[in-house]
């Protein structure tokens, strides 16, 4: 792994073990409730943690236990923004640059993950390719899964974990206060095509989604692919609504409840059960952005589905694409999951939808 | 929909067959016209609802795929791609057979002998019918989401001009007049008909205005939930489902009659020198005249075979009949779930 920032965490008062005790049970908030009441229960960094561990064959999504026990072997970004970065992080943690992880770049089969760019990114922060990463945020959303998958992009060869619970479960060291000098690493991108679907990839398979080709998957809220006429959720930038012929809704906060990923059993009874996706196939998933699906690329992924890919142009590339026959959109099917899911943790960039 | 009440006079030949997509059932339905026998089923997929007849096939359309099947004299049956789910309506233009896919906003192109998707056609959201000129150089397709006719270039392919029916339209119905001069969409949101140039044809026309293909030439109320249409050379038809009504213009527009009394009004046809309306509401047909013919149950949809004689579906009761405008009903068949657009092969 890369050297260890050294000082990244800015001066001691981020030196401190977790806050001493959280919050109470419903009630406790009233101050001096706990004293007086005598009989609340009260949550302990310790369970608190525990509540987050990452139990049965699921890959990627890692418990407190699992950052405690490699946290010398293990290299830590943190995915929320640069504000809540410096109010307090793990300590050691390396602030992911995202803006610049989710660039992409224009060929001939259209949008891509621009792997150069991305790798370049990484290695500003001191990430080398064998390295192992842990990734957080305040939850495990899509920022955090968004940086997973451009590590996979690039062709990362170490490990690839995300922090189930996020900073809220982590009950070790933290930090505060600017990120002070950051080391810097090589890192040459080996792209790896098979995590991502193109345009014309998908052109090629009009009409197969769902039903002996690839399995597809809208990530966005019902009213964007029902392109519910009025609706808030549909993007002005795009031409047309709907979704492309053949796709499943599974609104991509349903992978996440709070802080942490859904049941695994649920999450398999949801994509499996209730979405007809066969984990042995190739399942394509999109969005509006190259952010929000890529919750649900490490949630396919985690529950053991081979070969997963990222629409990363998404659907803005094609309902404004010039050839609307080879790229048409359907409006009138309603294949919509319904999900129950929330992404919990305060994260003040004010989009819902990226919160870390 | 062009009626002139299509096939008025032909022979009934004793081996045509009619073929009857079965919505409810997945099949296409065969019966002997003479005489009301079943012949058999056929599988065609899901939801079919509309058939036409080309290239010596019938060709169904599966509103619950994302392909049409194609059905040879043999019984032998082709799926062809579109792609796109919800194929409902045909029409056919240079020797290619287009359909419409009212579940996304495209038209499937297939070649009817090669039995091959050739192309595909983005227009407005949710097509549902299509017209196409009288020379097969134009094709008009309804969106009914985006409040437009598309018009299409058959030899190109190329979407060429739209007709802005409204923005808060949804067009149904879409026809021409059999000189192609002019150009009708069926608003059923807004219970109205609009006019408008089909093509640029104002040197050929003088009295009409010089205008631009797609250009709404008029407007005018029709009665309440229109859905289809009926246009002849000197007269447009537009039933009222929701009022029982059907209007009846001149090709400009005026207004030239309401007829009223009907339940739920859905189509008419040209039998015995007559106009008479399918009605989904009553077990009858009436004629704009006042002459009735008892059908036992409503029907649906209905297709002309010839002679003064329809066969009517009867959707909600699972059976069809061959109708005489003159003698009543001639036969009655039972048929699998929900029968819909019958086609006489």
């Amino acid at each position: 792994m890369a050297d260890e920032t050294p000082e990244a965490d800015g001066d001691g008062s981020g030196d401190a073990t977790r806050r001493g005790l959280l919050r109470a049970a419903a009630g406790a908030t009233v101050a001096g409730a706990a004293s007086t009441a005598g009989c609340l229960s009260v949550s302990t960094p310790a369970n608190v943690a525990a509540e987050y561990e990452v139990t049965g064959n699921v890959a990627h999504f890692v418990g407190p236990s699992w950052l405690a026990e490699h946290r010398d072997d293990a290299v830590v970004l943190d995915a929320r923004n640069a504000e809540r970065f410096r109010e307090e992080r793990i300590y050691g943690a390396r602030r992911v640059p995202f803006d610049a992880i989710t660039s992409r770049r224009g060929t001939e089969d259209r949008a891509v993950p621009d792997a150069d760019a991305i790798a370049a990114a990484f290695g500003s922060i001191g990430v080398a390719p064998d390295d192992d990463v842990l990734v957080y945020g305040a939850s495990v959303g899509s920022r955090v899964t968004r940086t997973a998958f451009a590590l996979a992009a690039v062709g990362h060869r170490g490990d690839i974990k995300a922090l189930n619970g996020g900073l809220d479960g982590w009950n070790g060291r933290l930090g505060t206060g600017s990120r002070g000098d950051v080391s810097t690493a090589t890192y040459d991108a080996d792209p790896a095509p098979s995590t991502w679907a193109t345009r014309e990839w998908l052109a090629e398979r009009v009409g197969s989604f769902n039903d002996g080709g690839p399995g597809l998957v809208d990530v966005r809220v019902p009213e964007a692919y029902l392109a519910a006429a009025g609706s808030d959720a549909l993007n002005d930038d795009h031409e047309r609504h709907g979704h492309l012929p053949g796709a499943i809704d599974v609104h991509w906060v349903g992978n996440v409840s709070g802080r942490r990923m859904v049941d695994p059993g649920r999450l398999v009874q949801l994509y499996e059960g209730e979405g007809g996706l066969d984990p042995s196939d190739t399942v394509v998933v999109y969005g509006d952005d190259n952010v929000d699906p890529t919750s649900t690329w490490l949630t396919l992924r985690a529950i053991g589905f081979d070969d997963v890919r990222v629409y990363d142009g998404g659907f803005g590339e094609w309902a404004n694409a010039e050839d609307r026959g080879r790229h048409p959109v359907e409006t009138a099917t309603n294949v919509v999951v319904e999900t129950k899911g929330s992404v919990g943790g305060d994260d003040s960039s004010g989009d819902f939808s990226c919160t870390g | 929909m062009n009626s002139d009440g299509a096939g008025e006079g032909a022979e009934d030949a004793p081996n045509r067959v009619v073929a009857v997509p079965c919505e409810g059932a997945d099949v296409l339905a065969l019966f002997a016209l003479a005489t009301g026998d079943s012949l058999g089923e056929v599988p065609v997929g899901s939801h079919p609802v509309h058939a036409t007849t080309t290239a010596d096939r019938t060709f169904v359309a599966t509103m619950g795929e994302r392909s049409v099947t194609a059905v040879d004299p043999g019984g032998e049956v082709t799926r062809i791609d579109t792609g796109v789910l919800g194929p409902s309506h045909f029409a056919s233009a240079n020797g290619e057979l287009y359909v419409a896919c009212s579940a996304g906003d495209a038209l499937a192109v297939i070649d009817p002998v090669e039995l091959a998707r050739t192309d595909r056609i983005g227009v407005g959201a949710e097509p549902h019918e299509l017209a196409v000129a009288p020379n097969g150089d134009r094709l008009y397709s309804g969106s009914r989401r985006d409040g437009l006719v598309d018009v299409v270039d058959t030899a190109t392919h190329e979407r060429i001009g739209t007709v802005n029916v409204g923005p808060e339209a949804r067009v149904q119905g879409v026809a021409l007049t059999p000189d192609g001069h002019h150009g009708y969409a069926v608003d059923q949101d807004g219970d109205r008909i609009v006019v408008f140039e089909p093509a640029s044809h104002g040197d050929e026309e003088p009295d009409a205005p010089a205008t631009r293909v797609g250009h709404v030439r008029k407007a005018a109320a029709v009665g309440a939930d229109p859905y289809d249409l009926v246009v002849t050379a000197n007269r447009v038809f537009v039933p009222g489902r929701a009022d029982g009504t059907v209007h009846e213009f001149s090709p400009d527009l005026t207004l030239e009659a309401v007829h009223d009394g009907f339940s739920r009004p859905v189509d008419l046809f040209k039998a015995n020198g007559h106009w008479w309306v399918i009605d989904a509401e009553a077990a009858r047909l009436r004629s704009l005249d006042g002459e009735v013919v008892d059908t036992n149950v409503p029907g649906l949809v209905a297709a002309p075979v010839g002679g003064g004689r329809l066969v009517v579906s009867h959707y909600d009761d699972d059976r069809i009949s061959l109708v005489d405008v003159a003698d009543g009903i001639v036969w009655t068949a039972d048929t699998p779930a929900y029968p819909f657009g019958a086609v006489v092969v």
